[in-house]
Parts: C-alpha cells; sequence; structure tokens
C-alpha cells in the first residue's frame, strides 16, 4: 500500500479508532473464558459421587455442556488475542457476530416452543435482545478492510 | 451495503424479540395448559378428570377411581435422563 498523507488510506482504521473494537473483544472474550471454564467444570462436578447438579440434565446433555465449554474456551482465547491486535481481526468480528446472531434466534425460538420457556423464562428472549446488540457492535466496530500493520 | 444488510437484518430480529410477548404464538409454559387449542388436551382447571389406569413404578396398574375417597397428587414429570 502506498503511503498515505496523515498516515492512514481512506477505509483504513487508526489505532484509536480500534479501541472500542478492542475493549469490546477483550470483555467478551474473557466472559467467554469464564463461561467456558465453569461448563467445563459442571461436566467434571457431574460425575463427582454424590453431585447435585444445577443444569437439569443428564449424561449426554453434560457431554454436549462439556463440549460448548472447550469451545467458548477457544473462541474467547480468538477475542482476548483479537483484543491484543484488533487490526488484524476484522474476520472473527463477523465470525463472532454471525454467531451471536444464531444464539438469539435458538433462545428466540425456544421461547415460542415453550419447553424451554419453563425452565428459563423471559430470561430467553432478554439474552437474545443482548446478543443481538452485541452482534450490531461487533458488526460496526470491526476494523476496516484495509488496516495498516506497520 | 453487506453491513447495512446485516444491520437492517439484525434489527428486525430484535424488533421480533421484544414483540414476542404481543404476539400470538407458541406455547409458554403453563399458559399451554390453559389454552383449549392445545391437541388432545383432555379437562380443565376445575373440571373433575376422567378416569385413568397407569401403570405405578413396580408396572402394577394403578386406577384413579379406586382412590376415590383419598387425597391424590397427581405430578407430570419430563424424564431428564438424556
Amino acid at each position: 500500500m502506498p503511503p498515505v498523507a496523515g498516515g492512514y488510506a481512506p477505509g483504513v482504521s487508526s489505532p484509536s479508532a480500534l479501541r472500542p473494537y478492542a475493549w469490546l473483544c477483550g470483555s467478551v472474550g474473557t466472559l467467554m473464558v469464564v463461561a467456558g471454564l465453569l461448563l467445563f467444570v459442571s461436566f467434571i462436578g457431574y460425575h463427582a459421587p454424590n453431585s447435585d447438579p444445577r443444569i437439569p440434565t443428564g449424561p449426554v446433555g453434560f457431554y454436549f455442556v462439556a463440549f460448548s465449554g472447550c469451545a467458548l474456551l477457544g473462541w474467547g482465547g480468538s477475542l482476548l488475542a483479537t483484543a491484543r491486535q484488533p487490526g488484524a481481526g476484522r474476520g472473527i468480528g463477523t465470525a463472532t457476530a454471525f454467531a451471536l446472531v444464531l444464539s438469539a434466534v435458538y433462545r428466540m425460538l425456544g421461547w415460542v416452543v415453550g419447553d424451554y420457556y419453563a425452565f428459563a423464562g423471559e430470561l430467553l428472549r432478554v439474552e437474545a435482545g443482548i446478543f443481538l446488540l452485541l452482534a450490531l457492535a461487533f458488526l460496526w466496530l470491526r476494523p476496516a478492510r484495509e488496516t495498516v500493520t506497520a | 451495503m453487506l453491513r447495512w444488510l446485516a444491520t437492517a437484518a439484525i434489527a428486525g430480529l430484535l424488533l421480533l424479540d421484544l414483540a414476542l410477548p404481543s404476539l400470538d404464538i407458541g406455547r409458554r409454559g403453563s399458559e399451554a395448559a390453559l389454552r383449549s387449542d392445545v391437541p388432545h388436551a383432555v379437562g380443565r382447571v376445575g373440571e373433575r378428570l376422567p378416569d385413568f389406569t397407569l401403570p405405578d413404578l413396580d408396572g402394577t396398574p394403578v386406577r384413579l377411581a379406586d382412590l376415590r375417597g383419598h387425597p391424590v397428587l397427581i405430578t407430570f414429570e419430563r424424564s431428564v435422563d438424556w
């Protein structure tokens, strides 16, 4: 890319403009890592003698709970890495927004179906709303397609 | 352009999420039991239950009519062993 007066070409994100994106990736990534650890530990706790699991499911359910925990650890770790180098993490913002929208959609469907409403109530819709707002934030705060990587 | 399309789609989902309680769709927990259009629903709150026979934990048939005169508590549970 040829040098541009002022340091940044049109459509290129400056480091200060990337600060909100870095903060978003860092905070959401931290929450995902914590949630992933909790889900993974809950699998181990379920198999402990005389356990009293807080998630109302059985061995197959906890199998997928543990898998979700591992996936969240990887996803959150990627976001934390992006928080350190936000200019190089446009793609993770797009993928995260897409996955958050999917997460919101299945919560809304769960609310409509009814079985999950009995378990989680209006929390389903509240979470869906939060995820959709976060998806919008990832969509609009991600860096421009071309970034300066001096 | 794509970003604006995605934004419009997400905004639409947000509006749908907010409007869900006011839409007459789906089944929401105990509300479903009170709805008359639930398939196979028998009886309503306050009505006498029709007689039925079901096996107990040992497989012995238990008839509701045989329990007349005794307090009866009926619970409905869904297995979570999956």
